[in-house]
């Protein structure tokens, strides 16, 4: 209910705009939404943070993984402790480390490429690869469990490969957890908006910055705007979403 | 290979050293009153950072925050039970549209939903007061809790359940002997998961709060300004977190 009247509210405010004592219906702020280049720069900006972020992510996860699949507790304890650490906490210490004159210039000279501010993101995506490679590698031990060792020996006791195996069994195995949890990671990162004010660009910029810098820069229709610009973000998690669930569907059915 | 450089303890090392070193750093800056570069190490050390985090809103900014997590997350289990219950024990014979309502909230910006809830909170007086944003929070929380919790039921619990009915033990009992040791690790989880969450929010807190201080909104701007009193305020956004971690941790371990 509460998300719902969220939603309804955001889309009033965009199709709002208040004159002397009264409200009138528009399209303006959609109009000036959609003609801004600034914003088509931030919408490409955005899914392009998202899908890299995402990508990376679910790759790191698979291998940790993979890797731990046979380890014991600590190490995947280990392994989760920066799942509970604040993402704005994790931008602070890249701040620290990867920013102009951080530790890693000091202890490696100076680095190839700008890695905080720069204007491919590239210190956002580190940031979420790092905060959440590990909580997707947890999802995906969950998944595997013992009854997915105990296949993978069967497998190798009949004479399939380590390549047959990853195919055969474990990919089918982690298949659905790990497009389950890059559904999450990719709306979240859609809407992120304290990490890339904390290591991202001035410009381009993600699609929530650009929501807050309208209702700065226009008082007459920034909220308008705001809310459209946000509602497209919304827009753009459910699409990807829905994307992700039918490409991850087996041609089977299963 | 000796057993001193095993694979395993390889592994233990490198994954201790990717969260120790990057943290670590924050302890060292925090107190580092001054350290240029290309000095690896601090040129002076010193408390300029704690003084200048905790005299600003940062004090303020930790009890809101710490009274909204925490307000959120016991509201959010109490919500999330029922639903959870439900779900996990396969009572409903369509599933699927429930389960996407419930988790729609995870794929919509906070921002957004902030946002959109400010229009109906600046009419019911919500907005700039820590019952409005608690309000934003819990649309956010509830999902994660949700699907957490649900995890925690099932038949091995039902089944405890109608061996301790059939013993006697009034609904009461049956919760306080069963039903909650059996899921106290999801239930541990959930708290945990839901408090996180809540603690690091900034887009709705942003959205709702009309200028309220809490604790990721007074500790951003220092990023850019200030790392030194960035990295004191990150300290006391990590100690409740770490605390929460803990507690959660020795909660979980079930009797059952």
């Amino acid at each position: 209910m509460l998300l719902g009247g969220a939603l309804a509210g955001a889309l009033r405010t965009s199709v709002t705009r208040v004159e002397g004592d009264g409200e009138t219906v528009t399209l303006a702020a959609w109009r000036m939404l959609l003609r801004d280049p600034a914003f088509a720069d931030a919408v490409l900006f955005t899914v392009r943070i998202a899908v890299l972020a995402t990508a990376f992510s679910a790759a790191a996860a698979l291998l940790v993984a993979l890797t731990l699949r046979r380890r014991g507790t600590p190490l995947r304890a280990l392994a989760a402790l920066p799942v509970p650490v604040p993402h704005l906490l994790v931008a602070v210490v890249a701040v620290l480390w990867l920013a102009p004159g951080g530790l890693a210039e000091r202890l490696l000279g100076a680095l190839p490429v700008d890695l905080v501010r720069d204007r491919a993101g590239v210190g956002i995506v580190l940031v979420y690869v790092y905060k959440e490679a590990p909580f997707l590698a947890l999802l995906l031990l969950a998944a595997m469990g013992r009854g997915m060792l105990e296949r993978e020996e069967a497998a190798a006791v009949l004479g399939a490969t380590r390549w047959q195996r990853l195919r055969w069994v474990v990919w089918p195995t982690v298949r659905g957890p790990l497009v389950v949890g890059c559904i999450v990671v990719a709306a979240f990162v859609l809407g992120a908006f304290e990490v890339p004010l904390a290591v991202g660009p001035n410009a381009p910029l993600m699609l929530a910055e650009y929501a807050q810098q309208a209702t700065q820069n226009d008082l007459l229709v920034g909220e308008s705007l705001q809310a459209a610009a946000l509602l497209v973000a919304a827009a753009a998690s459910i699409v990807l979403a829905v994307a992700a669930v039918r490409l991850a569907k087996d041609p089977q059915g299963d | 290979m000796t057993e001193r450089w095993s694979p395993r303890r390889l592994v233990a090392a490198a994954l201790a050293a990717a969260f120790a070193l990057p943290i670590g750093v924050l302890v060292v800056r925090a107190f580092a009153d001054a350290w240029r570069a290309p000095a690896v190490i601090p040129q002076r050390w010193g408390l300029r950072g704690l003084r200048e985090a905790l005299s600003g809103m940062a004090l303020d900014a930790f009890a809101n925050s710490l009274i909204v997590a925490i307000v959120v997350t016991v509201v959010a289990v109490a919500l999330a039970w029922p639903a959870a219950r439900v779900l996990g024990e396969r009572r409903l014979r369509h599933p699927a549209l429930p389960f996407l309502v419930l988790a729609l909230p995870l794929l919509v910006p906070s921002y957004a939903t902030g946002a959109g809830l400010t229009q109906w909170f600046l009419r019911l007086g919500l907005v700039d007061a820590l019952p409005g944003l608690a309000l934003a929070h819990l649309v956010i929380v509830l999902p994660y809790v949700t699907v957490v919790l649900l995890s925690a039921f099932g038949p091995p619990v039902t089944a405890l359940e109608e061996m301790a009915c059939s013993q006697g033990l009034t609904a009461l009992q049956r919760l306080r002997w069963v039903t909650l040791p059996a899921v106290r690790p999801s239930l541990a989880a959930a708290v945990l998961l839901g408090f996180l969450v809540s603690w690091s929010e900034y887009g709705s807190s942003l959205a709702v709060g009309g200028g309220r201080p809490m604790l990721p909104l007074v500790l951003l701007p220092f990023v850019r300004s200030d790392p030194q009193v960035a990295s004191a305020l990150s300290l006391l956004f990590l100690a409740p977190a770490v605390a929460a971690l803990v507690l959660a941790a020795r909660a979980a371990r079930s009797p059952l």
